[in-house]
């Protein structure tokens, strides 16, 4: 009982975060409703006792990734580059294909519902210590190809630094 | 927060007087600051008000209440009031997730008829099991009242303020985590009970297999981890933006950093997000380091059992007593870490911006990774049973 | 679940005691009719010359980038971190201790690299 109106609560509340992301005309406050958005899902996660997820969620996307946005959106003068990336027909097309997607996803999850329920129904405790334990066994290779990935990135973004031309050159 | 009335309100007692703790700590730490910088450069410092000249303290609480209000033009007003306010979140969750001493228990007993019982409060107002990753979870959000406070005040000297501190942060946050990942191979929980409680008696580990006791140590981490503890300290320092970390609010370059607009309580509330940082790292010191809670080469169960026999108490009053003992220890030793962070900032002078940089990114970090390794494979050869 | 509750309370608690104190210096300072002079932001005393375009060096942005990169590649330790006491008692401590071995070093090859390429130089 208690559990449903602390869920419902934190549900409610980060619908209205999502839909002041979407609706709101200022970036910036847009990011920061995501901030809260994103604390909220943490919170989420502390419910459900995946205390390690929630930790990371506030970490990396809280404390990481956010944290990037805002400072970008504060700190750089984006007006001109905003408006090149939000006309065009690739872009439109982009932004069709990632809805759909999205589409799709929520979807399917409405189908996973039952498995979900027998999940949690199951007397199985996730502890951080059996995720680890599945990252080091069965899902090995994945953990190495993404170190791999974070590589690449970090490779991707240190040449996009470089580039001269552009909204830069002037 | 608890099952019955007499719980949750105990629980939200304990939150309020945890959060209250904190802040009352900040006015009595910029008094030590005040008098210690002057100890330190042989001035006399704040001595007209009161005895040693403590009434300072109170004089400068209401002076700041009835400062004339500044504020920016109406499109930024509502951050330029929430970032302050979010300023005080991180330290003030972070610090009540850590343990500042063992459980109370409290055996059943009547009041108003009625029988209530048995409890079990925490000496902290948020318990979890994860609490590492929670209290560096909470603290990456630091970043936003930095960014938002120099973004909204429409000053540039603020906004590169701002940018100097995240950037800062964010570069140092990293050394920070990797620091603590030997503590976290050694004691293999994210539990700051569960390692306090490691933590007790005397030295002891295991060597090849067997288990070795050396009786003239403490069991402290930092005999397992004295590079970590070092990286650990140094990271800390620039996570509160405290000198020799300051560039944020380098007066010589950006006035006062990213406050640079406000004044009166606000500004206030800025130092008490800073000192909250400062307590809260001391805690992290000292629950990683230096045995948090525990008396050395006693453990909390010695303790119980001698105020039990000593001052001849009910199980539940012994229990508190031991709490409350034990919780002196602990604020002793965060003490004397805040003491150091004053000390240094005394003692040191500022870096340059480029030199922080390649502090953070090109020697704590090559470090941390050393002796994450180096933890590693010591662990793993320790441990093994090699028959 | 119930350290939920905490923290929802303790995080309200926190800002209800800063909204109390901004709304209350507010309520309690001097009300001084403030001037435009008095309104401008701080300029050492100069008239405010500062544009709506600020430039800011990319290498911000940078760091910030290779921040997040390398944050998630130490929250992998973390689990690894807590969970190699386990390993080794169970007899695959070895496993674990090379899976983690490789994963590090593509780490210190990105480090290296980052290094090399004067990504982390501040002139």
């Amino acid at each position: 009982m208690e559990a449903a109106i602390v869920f419902y609560g934190l549900s409610f509340f980060m619908t209205v975060l999502s839909l002041g992301v979407l609706f709101n005309p200022n970036p910036i406050m847009s990011a920061l409703y995501l901030v809260l958005t994103m604390i909220g899902v943490s919170l989420v996660f502390f419910m459900l006792d995946a205390g390690f997820l929630a930790g990371v969620q506030l970490i990396v996307y809280a404390g990481a990734v956010l944290v990037l946005f805002v400072m970008v959106i504060m700190l750089f003068d984006l007006k001109r580059e905003v408006y090149t990336f939000s006309r065009g027909f690739f872009t439109r097309l982009l932004k069709v294909f990632t809805g759909v997607v999205f589409l799709i996803i929520l979807v399917k999850s409405f189908f996973l519902v039952p498995e979900t329920k027998e999940l949690l129904n199951s007397s199985t405790q996730m502890t951080t210590k059996n995720l680890a334990g599945l990252l080091f066994t069965e899902y090995i290779f994945v953990f190495e190809l993404l170190g791999l990935l974070l590589l690449a990135v970090a490779i991707g973004a240190v040449a996009l630094s470089r580039i001269k031309g552009g909204t830069h050159a002037e | 927060m608890g099952s019955d009335i007499v719980e949750i309100s105990i629980n939200a007692a304990k939150a309020l007087a945890i959060f209250l703790m904190m802040v009352q700590i900040v006015p009595m730490l910029v008094w030590v600051e005040r008098r210690g910088s002057a100890f330190i450069q042989n001035r006399f410092g704040p001595n007209r008000i009161g005895p040693l000249g403590l009434m300072q303290l109170i004089a400068d609480a209401v002076k700041f209440l009835f400062k004339e209000e500044f504020l920016p033009d109406k499109k930024r007003r509502l951050l330029f009031l929430a970032a302050p306010i979010i300023a005080l979140i991180p330290g003030a969750v972070a610090f009540g997730a850590i343990p500042l001493s063992v459980p109370i228990h409290v055996e059943i007993f009547e009041f108003l008829g009625q029988s209530w019982g048995p409890y079990r409060f925490a000496f902290q107002s948020v318990e979890l099991g994860i609490g590492i990753v929670f209290v560096l979870g909470i603290s990456s959000l630091a970043a936003y009242s930095i960014l938002l406070a120099g973004w909204s005040s429409s000053n540039k000297y603020s906004l590169f303020g701002a940018l100097r501190a995240s950037a800062q942060m964010i570069s140092y946050e990293l050394a920070l985590g990797l620091s603590l990942v030997g503590i976290l191979l050694i004691y293999n929980s994210f539990d700051f009970a569960e390692i306090i409680a490691q933590q007790q008696g005397s030295l002891a580990f295991q060597f090849l297999g067997k288990d070795i006791v050396w009786s003239f140590l403490p069991n402290w981490g930092i005999f397992y981890q004295p590079l970590g503890f070092v990286l650990f300290f140094v990271a800390v320092f620039a996570e509160a933006n405290r000198l020799p970390f300051d560039l944020p609010e380098a007066e010589s370059e950006l006035v006062a950093g990213y406050h640079t607009e406000y004044g009166g309580f606000k500004m206030n509330m800025f130092y008490i997000g800073e000192y909250g940082h400062m307590l809260v790292s001391s805690a992290l010191l000292v629950t990683f380091y230096f045995g948090g809670y525990n008396i050395p080469f006693v453990t909390p169960d010695q303790v119980l059992a001698g105020v039990e026999s000593f001052l001849g108490l009910s199980s539940t009053g012994s229990s508190v007593a031991t709490a409350f003992l034990l919780h002196g220890v602990f604020l002793v030793k965060v003490l004397i870490f805040l003491w150091v962070f004053i000390w240094v900032r005394w003692t040191l002078p500022r870096f340059r911006y480029d030199q922080l940089m390649d502090l953070g990114w090109k020697t704590m970090l090559p470090w941390a990774l050393a002796n994450t390794i180096l933890t590693a494979i010591i662990v793993f050869i320790f441990r093994t049973q090699w028959v | 679940m119930a350290s939920v509750i905490a923290i929802v309370f303790l995080i309200t608690l926190i800002a209800l005691f800063g909204i109390f104190l901004v709304w209350g210096t507010a309520k309690l300072g001097p009300k001084i009719k403030q001037s435009s002079l008095k309104k401008s932001s701080y300029e050492c005393g100069i008239e405010v010359q500062q544009s709506g375009h600020t430039k800011v060096p990319v290498k911000f942005y940078l760091t910030a980038i290779l921040f997040i990169l390398f944050d998630i590649e130490i929250i992998f330790m973390y689990p690894w971190a807590i969970s190699f006491g386990d390993a080794i008692t169970n007899g695959y401590g070895a496993q674990v201790l090379a899976a983690m071995g490789v994963f590090i070093l593509v780490f210190i090859i990105g480090l290296l690299w980052e290094m090399k390429s004067k990504a982390l130089e501040w002139e």
